[in-house]
């Protein structure tokens, strides 16, 4: 045994530490039941580490055992879990910290568990809270997004890296809190409450990892589920792993299987709404410029046309007509004007014909009695009678005196 | 008659359009004084001009909304 420790003659801390570990070890083996607050494995640390509560007295202990301990096959340690522990008190004498050292973990029953759940969910049903109708469809592009996951947690970084991934515009207001344990359910209903009040919020996301029934015990708590039901904002819960269902997935406006599964109910995917879109505008494009090539077309046949791209075959027919009709009114003018000479060539002729003077001119005469009349029968004179006779070159009176020359007229002589 | 080229034309396409299919028929159909038919024509080149006039400032607005396939991506 070491002397009594004085301010005189101080213990060394390895003294002090040593009789702590002493004193500490005393207590010997034990069984202990709590539920795990916080559970933490370190990748593939040797040593688990988790804290045992009494949810009754909120206390707690901490609580390390090997990892073989804690991945007993058939036990679901999750934080949340009702437990017994065997476990004997341990001094970490190094660093002076304190940790009782679990020797086997034994889960509390899970039938009772599932038995509370069920007959929460009937009463629930009963009152009509889970009526499809009452289901809210999503906004297609919410600019602002509630969530509601535990800090840091692959729930959280799954909803928000896929959802701004597909719409990078989308904002979040976040709520970690915790998403398991007693404390979990009243958590979730003040984010729920203060995302709810939010008019910029258009939906809010609850998301939890996987979890043994006790983890997502919380998510079936009844108070929740009313909660949900009493919101503004449509709801997405994405809580455990797909085959889980807790009630909040049952009065939920969309239960998705996934956070990442939420992140893709509640945002579009800005890629393919851009193809949407261009595969949209190629198409107004094309049916523009169809029309356009139509109209061109169009223009093009009527410029076409010989009426319009050569006038000046309008102005030649014209000038064809023209000179068509020159030569034609020449023609029946020389026509005519031939017509005109040949009928006073005839003209003539008959007149030349009928007149006297060219029987004159041949050596034929008019003989006319003093009254004018015409002598053609030597019987019609008598004899001593005056007469006119009418030569070519002009009028001669006579006589007749038929004694003179006693010549037979002839009627040959007249064709000379 | 429609305004002078600078400023935009008041007839619209489908007028000038309707006018220009007028034109030709009447042309065609003939039975026209000579000065009819010119005038008439006249009419007719100006309307092609004026219908060539919107369906290039058409090509153009559109060349220039979006080039075609290379909108940049953001």
């Amino acid at each position: 045994m070491t002397a009594p420790s004085s301010p005189e003659a101080p213990w060394p801390v390895r003294t002090v530490a040593r009789k702590i570990a002493d004193w500490i070890g005393r207590l010997g083996e034990v069984w202990v039941e709590g539920q795990v607050a916080q559970l933490s494995r370190r990748g593939g640390a040797a040593t688990v580490f988790l804290t045992l509560r009494d949810p009754a007295a909120d206390l707690s202990v901490p609580v390390t055992c090997h990892r073989d301990v804690a991945e007993r096959p058939g036990l679901e340690l999750t934080e949340g879990a009702r437990v017994i522990v065997r476990a004997r008190p341990d001094y970490y004498v190094a660093r002076g910290s304190f940790s009782l050292r679990a020797t086997e973990i034994r889960a509390v029953g899970l039938g009772e568990l599932l038995a509370r759940i069920e007959r929460i969910r009937q009463l629930l049903a009963a009152e009509g809270l889970f009526d499809p109708a009452r289901k809210r469809p999503l906004p297609f592009a919410p600019a602002v997004v509630g969530v509601i996951t535990g800090r840091d947690s692959a729930a959280e970084r799954d909803v928000l890296v896929t959802a701004r991934r597909r719409w990078p515009a989308v904002r979040f207001e976040m709520f970690n809190c915790a998403v398991q344990g007693p404390q979990a359910a009243a958590n979730v209903i003040d984010g729920l409450r203060r995302l709810d009040a939010d008019p910029a919020v258009e939906v809010i996301v609850i998301a939890r990892g996987g979890g043994s029934v006790e983890d997502l015990l919380p998510f079936s708590d009844e108070g929740l589920v009313r909660a949900i039901a009493a919101t503004r904002t449509p709801v997405v819960t994405a809580v455990g792993h797909e085959t889980d269902t807790t009630l909040v997935d049952h009065v939920a406006d969309v239960r998705a299987a996934t956070p990442t599964d939420a992140a893709h109910r509640i945002v579009p995917e800005i890629g393919e709404q851009r193809r949407l879109v261009d595969g949209l505008r190629s198409r107004a494009r094309h049916l523009l410029t169809g029309r356009l090539e139509q109209q061109e077309r169009w223009l093009e046949s009527m410029r076409t046309r010989p009426v319009l791209a050569s006038p000046d075959r309008l102005l030649h027919g014209r000038e064809e007509d023209v000179l068509a009709m020159r030569t034609r009114a020449r023609r029946t003018l020389v026509h005519r004007v031939e017509g005109a000479e040949r009928d006073l060539e005839h003209a003539r002729a008959r007149v030349a014909a009928l007149s006297p003077a060219a029987t004159l001119e041949r050596g034929y005469a008019v003989v006319q009695r003093a009254d004018g009349s015409l002598v053609r029968d030597p019987a019609e004179v008598a004899d001593g009678e005056l007469l006119r006779v009418r030569v070519a070159g002009g009028r001669l009176p006579v006589r007749v005196d038929r004694g003179a020359d006693q010549d037979p007229t002839t009627p040959e002589d007249d064709q000379a | 008659m429609s305004s002078t080229e600078n400023a935009e034309p008041t007839t619209t396409y489908e007028q000038a359009r309707e006018e220009l299919a007028d034109v030709v028929r009447r042309l065609e159909a003939g039975g026209l004084t000579l000065e009819e038919s010119l005038a008439l024509w006249e009419r007719g080149e100006e309307l092609a001009k004026l219908c060539q006039h919107w369906l290039d400032r058409a090509r153009e607005r559109l060349a220039a909304a979006a080039p075609a396939d290379d909108a940049g991506r953001d």
